[in-house]
Formats: structure tokens, C-alpha cells, sequence
């Protein structure tokens, strides 16, 4: 048996992310997510007026700003007992669908796909015309997915103002109405987004792609259509053996995605919230006390068990020959290691073609890129409704007058569905001022070191078995990390102490 | 010309704001000559090639033309920087060494100019820029410092800096256009603009209709914190993401391209003395503004009163 321990220093994800792993006779036998940045935000919002989380908290991360945003409007809402008017939701969910949309294109097309250019795979049969899509710089698909990400964030600025960092939701409903004139600014731009995807990723109309609920039904699909990008990924991903790894927890967790003001066509969010153990489990109503925060192998002060965030306390005990070895804390739900974003937010809502490929092969790197895909896919269309009701209701309110006497003391939460997944804000008011502010991210559910019982986290999960086959190049765990889209500028945690620590071995 | 991006305290919105450039694009500099020798979320290289390429710049085997800087140097704890570190030194460390070798260093954004968000009190990691401390000069380098051209560090100022003003900027560079500097080292064709010139709310401010609660059409300079006539930016002369910007859907500008970005205050409030903003528009006296204020408050159109004009 020959042991091997690497330490991995990972790039094209958001912020630096940097991996212990040990390998036995060519697989990794066992994997450390170790440490984060901490950049202070808590510190920084303690003592500070309420809404001045709508311009400091977009601010934690570059590529889901607008998600941030959301978050603390909601806590705040939740706080100050506000139910914004049905305008300001489409209003808030147009901005946040198109921040989605834009955050899949880049993570898939500018972040994953690249290594799938790799002289390693010089012998797959569509090599020549995966390095023509996906190449740096030089791929169709590479420059045009520079090109069209850009155009679907223009509909967040048409309603926020400017992307990333803006700050148009308010408590009581969101800073400018949707006039006619962004309501038709948007339609254009989302149209020639759905024809740019329909022809260049889907190869096919979306509604067609949206019908199709089983796996032979897709692997008909892509065979009949083998220049799009949809079909070079999912044959890239296949032939580097991505179905057959990167699988970690089982347990799927999702905070629904997109509140409605009211339902819609019989529905309460676009996508529903909701918690699956196993794979065989039915999904299960979400549970908001069920989360904890536990600390015995992170750079905290130890306590028995997990927090919930209202009670979590955050003192830093660095003590880095023990071992504890992570500044992120793991989050569990009642007390499992969950995993969240695409692919969790689709088994949960129950997307058929998902659930199906999830029970054949399981939730693999290649599936959850492919859910990712799917969900971007499904957000077109979300986003197009969402503006055709707005432009039936364009005299509508898009706030309601907030009475000085509703900012009270309290505490609220916000909790959402961003790009990478469950995103939660909790905060106190006390005085008038922050006396908490404790943020979940997604990448702190995915990225989370071992908890109370010893048990890892889903990125390291993820990791154990999956073969590296050249440890000086381990192209392998780029890609099952890299599915799991990280983003290492969220999976700051708020400490109270004042200590901004980062990724390293 | 090789472009060597180091991300420090970051969020990465200023790479995001690059991707955003749309005048010119990222790619089309690229195809005009800008070498990525290394980005970190954009590059293909393994990062064990950063480490080989900042030996290579920092011995002198590879020349570098623009370091590009993203987000606050952290200095802590105890100035060691090793809560950002990069292979067990702090990263500000080597940036200072790669700064050394640059021809031309770009702190891109209000984090790398001056400090920004992660600076604010009680400035929890110790963040400084990279030749400021918020507005005093000397931050990460001594405010004497000169990069091999002869520029000190140039700061593209802003939270995140306009897309634009980065592409544009690394465009004066790629074809050898003049660059002049302001007092906070900012380069004057993109900092010479308030952001109050050209925001569709001025009509109401010209009339003195001032807004009291967020969400309406009026001028938000008097009562909802906006520093738009304090704040140097293009970002109502040349629109965000080719669309809009903060203050046309409602939303006040914070002065994120100033040094002392956040105001530590509250963000969203106008701090007075009697009516008018304590805060004046740059160069302004207080007793011509007053009178000024009053004279135009009694000319206001009763169709700004009425909020009829859409921003």
C-alpha cells in the first residue's frame, strides 16, 4: 500500500480554496477542507443601524450580491414583522434570477469546463470539438459565455441599478418600481438569452428540454445534437468518469428558491423548500430550528453538540497543533451533513429528468454540473413568467410605507436559495443596533470540516474514493471540487473577534 | 503587455465587474495583447504555477507590466499577514515584492486603494490599501513609493470599480495613452465626473424636492444619505452594465470610490445642520448653498412636486 498526502491548492473558484488530502494506492482515502477567510463582516455589523446591512452584507461576495441583499432584507422583514407587496417580490425574485443565471453560465463555461481541455483526454472522440467550445479565451462557447453572462446580468442593473453590489430592496418592498419600459427591456433581454441557450447549449427549444423526464429520453437528446455545449460537457464529463464519482452526503437541503407573493400556478415558491435524507427518503418539510452549528474540529470556542444561528456564539480559539483544523464551522441539520445547491434544490422540488438520473447513477460530479445546467435552464423560463405577470400589474405597489415604530427590537431571519444554495442571515436588534449578525452560507453547508461526531463534511466526502491518476496533476479532484461550485469569498463566517483567517494548509 | 491579478481580502467583485466590461471587452484586450500570465479565477494553469511565476517576476526572469491588486492587504495578526497567507508567508508580503518588479500597479477597487469594507471599524483583520490607510498616504507601501514607470499605485477606486473604468483604463495602458493622477491617486479621466452629474434625479434636486423615504422619484442628497455630489465616479455618465445606475432606480450613492467607504454612520441618513446636509457638493460654501436652496425651493414646478417626472 502506498500513502500519499497532498495538499491541493485549488484556482477558478471564488476566492482561494486550498485541500489536504491523503491518497492510498491511487485514491484519495481521506480529505481536509481546512480553513477560510474570514473578513470580518460580523465585527463590522455589530453596533451598526439595521439597514446598513442592505449596502455592507452584498458586499461579503462578488458573485451573488444581489442574494446577500435578499437575505438581509428578509431577516429584517422577518424582524420588523413587514410582508413587502406582491410587486416587490417579482421585483426582488427577476433580480436574483437573473444574478442565478448568471452565476451558472460563468461557473459552468468559464470555471469547469476549461479542464476538460487537458491533453489527458486527447483520446475522447470529441476532443478536437471540445477544445473548440470550451478553450480559454479562444472556445465559441468560452467567449460567448463572456459575452451573454454579461447581458443577463443588464436585467439586474434594469431594476437594481448596477451588478454586482447594489442595494434596491428595502424593508417594505424594493427602491424603483417596474415601469413598462424595464419590463420590455427585460423580455428582449431574457428572449435573446432563452435563443442564444436554446441554440448554442440546448441544441433545442427550452420547453422541449424542460419536457423531458426520463434519462433515455436524454441520452437521445444529446446524441441527436452533438455540437451543442450541453452535449460536449455531458460527454467531456462521461468520458473522465465524473458519473461514476463525487457523490458525498446523501442528505439534500434546500431553502425553496424564489418566494411567491401569492402561489402560482398551485405553488408557493418556483422552486420548492424542503429536506431529503438518503436517497430513498420522500422529501420532508423544512425545519428552520433543525440547523446547528457545531465546532469540535474548527478554530472555536468548544460547546457540546450544535447552536442553532440565533444562539451561536463565535469565539476563536486558534490552536492549530490540535485537531481542530477549519475557521468554518459545520453546519448540520438535525444533525446531518447536508449538501445544497442545483442538484439539491431539483431532487427536492422533484425536477423529473433530475430525479431520475439521481436514482439511477446518484448525485455524481457530472449530475449535480448537469443540474446546474438544468436549473439555469428552468430560471429562463421562471424569470419570463415572473416579468409577463409584472407587466399585468405595473400599477401595483412596488413598497408599502414602513412605520418608524415597526423598526423594533427583535430578531428575524432571512433564508434563501443563491446560486450555490442555502443561504441564511440571522440577525438580533438590540438598541436599535445589531447585536448579531450570524450568515450561513452555502459553500459553509458544502464546504464544512468534521462535526461533534467525527463526521466529515460534503466537499471531503465527496472526495474519498475518487482516483487520482497523475498526483502531481490531480485533475480529478478539480473537478469533483469544482462541481460543487465553490465559493470560498462565501464561506466566510461572521466571527466576533476580530480575526480574518483564510484557506491554507 | 502581461498582467499579473492578485486577489487579496476580496470578495471578487472587481473580477466580476471585469467580465462585465463591455466597452472595451476583457477579450477584446486579450486579442489586442493583454497576457494573462496569471488570474486566479480565469487562469488554466495549476496554482503551483503562480508560485513558479512570482519567483520568475521577483528574480527578474519574467518581466511584469501591470500588477493588478483586488481587495484589502491584511496585515494581521500582529502585521505578520498570515491571515491571508500564501505558502506560509502573508500574501500582502509578496505583493509588495511583486509591486516591486511592476511597471505599472493598478489597486483595483476601494478595498486594494484604501482599506474599503474590510477597514471599517473596528477594522477586525488590520486591512490597510495598498499606499493608503483610508485617506492618509502609506498603506501596505510608503505614500514615496514608485512603481518603474514612475507612478505611484494607481486606484481605480470603487465598490466594486466600474466595469468600464477598469477596461478602459487597462486600455490607456495597452495603447500608451496619458495618464494623470489625482491627489488620492486616482486617474483623473475617469474621476473627474460627481456621480450627481448626470443622475436623472437633478431636476429634483435643482427644485429642492428632497425624498424622506426610500423608494420615491425625488433627490435622495438631503435626507436618504446620498454622496452623489461628493463622490468622484463615472457611474451616471457612463451607465452600469450598459443600463442604469444606483441612483436612477432609487438608490443612494454611498461614495464607494471614496477612502472613507462605508461611512461610519448610518448609511442611509443625511446628516444636517438645521435643513442642509452638513456634507455640502464639493467646493460649495454653506451660506451661498442656503440661500441658493431657499431661492429654488420657492421656483419648484408643481409637477415636481407632484413627483410627476420619472428618474
Amino acid at each position: 500500500m502506498t500513502r500519499r498526502t497532498l495538499e491541493l491548492e485549488l484556482n477558478r473558484v471564488e476566492g482561494d480554496l486550498t485541500f489536504q488530502v491523503e491518497l492510498e494506492d491511487g485514491r484519495v482515502a481521506d480529505a481536509r477542507c481546512i480553513g477560510t477567510t474570514y473578513r470580518g463582516f460580523e465585527q463590522i455589523m455589530l453596533g451598526r443601524t439595521p439597514m446598513d446591512a442592505l449596502v455592507i452584507t452584498p458586499r461579503i461576495c462578488g458573485i451573488c450580491s444581489t442574494a446577500h441583499l435578499y437575505a438581509a432584507v428578509r431577516a429584517l422583514e422577518d424582524a420588523w414583522d413587514i410582508a413587502p407587496p406582491a410587486n416587490a417580490v417579482h421585483i426582488r425574485n427577476v433580480s436574483l434570477m437573473a444574478e442565478i443565471i448568471q452565476s451558472d453560465l460563468r461557473q459552468t463555461f468559464l470555471f469547469f469546463t476549461p479542464d476538460f481541455c487537458h491533453a489527458r483526454y486527447a483520446a475522447s472522440p470529441r476532443f478536437d470539438a471540445i477544445g473548440a467550445a470550451f478553450t480559454p479565451f479562444k472556445g465559441w462557447m468560452h467567449l460567448e459565455t463572456l459575452r451573454y453572462s454579461r447581458r443577463v446580468i443588464e436585467i439586474v442593473a434594469l431594476f437594481a441599478g448596477q451588478w454586482p453590489h447594489s442595494s434596491h430592496m428595502m424593508p417594505g418592498g424594493v427602491t424603483a418600481p417596474a415601469t413598462a419600459r424595464r419590463i420590455v427591456d427585460g423580455q428582449s433581454l431574457i428572449a435573446e438569452l432563452t435563443r442564444w441557450v436554446e441554440r448554442r447549449i440546448l441544441g433545442g427549444d427550452l420547453g422541449a428540454w424542460l419536457e423531458i423526464a426520463h434519462a433515455d429520453e436524454f441520452g437521445n437528446w444529446v446524441l441527436e445534437r452533438p455540437e451543442a455545449a450541453l452535449t460536449l460537457l455531458s460527454q467531456a464529463a462521461r468520458f473522465a468518469g465524473l458519473h461514476t464519482m463525487g457523490f458525498g452526503s446523501p442528505h439534500l437541503l434546500s431553502f425553496g428558491a424564489f418566494a411567491l407573493p401569492e402561489p402560482m400556478v398551485g405553488r408557493s415558491h418556483w422552486l420548492a423548500p424542503g429536506v431529503r435524507f438518503g436517497s430513498d427518503a420522500p422529501v420532508v418539510p423544512l425545519d428552520p430550528s433543525a440547523i446547528g452549528e457545531q465546532v469540535r474540529y474548527s478554530w472555536f470556542k468548544p460547546h457540546p453538540g450544535g447552536k442553532h444561528p440565533f444562539e451561536g456564539e463565535t469565539v476563536p480559539d486558534y490552536q492549530p497543533a490540535s485537531e481542530r483544523y477549519s475557521w468554518i464551522k459545520a453546519p448540520r441539520y438535525g444533525g446531518e451533513v447536508m449538501q445544497t445547491g442545483p442538484l439539491a434544490d431539483l431532487v427536492v422540488d422533484g425536477d423529473p429528468l433530475v430525479v431520475d438520473l439521481y436514482r439511477r447513477e446518484g448525485g455524481s460530479a457530472w449530475l449535480r454540473q448537469l443540474a446546474r445546467l438544468r436549473r439555469m435552464s428552468q430560471l429562463l423560463l421562471f424569470l419570463r413568467r415572473t416579468l409577463d405577470q409584472l407587466a399585468t400589474r405595473i400599477s401595483e405597489p412596488h413598497r408599502i410605507p414602513v412605520p418608524p415604530d415597526a423598526k423594533r427590537d427583535g430578531q428575524g431571519a432571512g433564508m434563501l436559495t443563491a446560486a450555490r444554495g442555502a443561504l441564511g442571515h440571522w440577525i438580533g436588534i438590540r438598541d436599535g443596533v445589531f447585536d448579531r449578525y450570524q450568515v450561513i452560507t452555502p459553500t459553509a453547508w458544502n464546504a464544512s470540516p468534521r462535526d461533534s461526531d467525527g463526521v466529515r463534511g460534503h466537499w471531503e466526502e465527496s472526495l474519498i474514493g475518487v482516483p487520482v491518476q497523475d498526483p502531481e496533476d490531480p485533475l480529478e479532484i478539480g473537478h469533483v471540487i469544482r462541481s460543487h461550485d465553490p465559493c470560498l469569498a462565501c464561506a466566510v463566517h461572521c466571527l466576533d473577534s476580530g480575526r480574518r483567517i483564510r484557506f491554507g494548509v | 503587455m502581461r498582467l499579473l491579478w492578485m486577489q487579496a481580502g476580496a470578495c471578487g467583485g472587481d473580477t466580476l465587474s471585469l467580465l462585465c466590461a463591455d466597452n472595451p471587452t476583457l477579450e477584446q484586450l486579450i486579442e489586442e495583447g493583454l497576457e494573462l500570465l496569471w488570474h486566479p479565477s480565469l487562469s488554466v494553469a495549476p496554482p503551483r504555477y503562480l508560485e513558479w511565476l512570482i519567483d520568475a517576476i521577483t528574480t527578474g526572469r519574467t518581466p511584469l507590466d501591470i500588477l493588478c491588486v483586488e481587495g484589502s492587504l491584511i496585515a494581521g495578526p500582529r502585521n505578520t499577514g498570515l491571515w491571508d497567507s500564501l505558502r506560509d508567508r502573508g500574501k500582502k508580503d509578496a505583493i509588495a515584492e511583486l509591486a516591486e518588479a511592476a511597471t505599472y500597479v493598478l489597486a483595483v477597487g476601494t478595498c486594494a486603494a484604501y482599506g474599503g469594507i474590510h477597514a471599517a471599524p473596528p477594522n477586525p483583520a488590520d486591512c490597510v490599501g495598498m499606499q493608503f490607510d483610508k485617506a492618509s498616504p502609506g498603506g501596505l507601501l510608503p505614500a514615496a513609493w514608485r512603481s518603474r514607470s514612475g507612478f505611484p499605485v494607481i486606484n481605480l477606486a470603487g465598490c466594486p470599480t466600474h466595469p468600464n473604468t477598469i477596461a478602459r483604463f487597462l486600455a490607456f495602458l495597452l495603447r500608451g495613452l496619458p495618464v494623470t493622477l489625482d491627489e488620492l491617486q486616482r486617474p483623473a479621466d475617469f474621476f473627474s465626473t460627481t456621480v450627481h452629474q448626470g443622475c436623472s434625479r437633478n431636476e429634483y434636486h435643482e427644485y429642492d424636492v428632497e425624498d424622506t423615504i426610500l423608494g420615491d422619484r425625488g433627490c435622495l442628497f438631503f435626507n436618504l444619505g446620498c454622496q452623489g455630489p461628493l463622490t468622484l465616479a463615472t457611474c451616471n455618465q457612463e451607465l452600469w452594465n450598459g443600463r442604469s445606475s444606483k441612483t436612477r432606480v432609487g438608490v443612494p450613492c454611498f461614495g464607494c470610490t471614496s477612502p472613507d467607504f462605508p461611512r461610519d454612520t448610518n448609511l442611509f441618513l443625511t446628516e444636517k445642520i438645521g435643513h442642509i446636509p452638513l456634507r455640502l457638493p464639493i467646493g460649495v460654501q454653506r451660506a451661498n448653498y442656503m440661500a441658493y436652496k431657499d431661492l429654488a425651493h420657492e421656483a419648484t414646478p408643481a409637477r415636481l412636486i407632484r413627483r410627476e417626472m420619472e428618474p
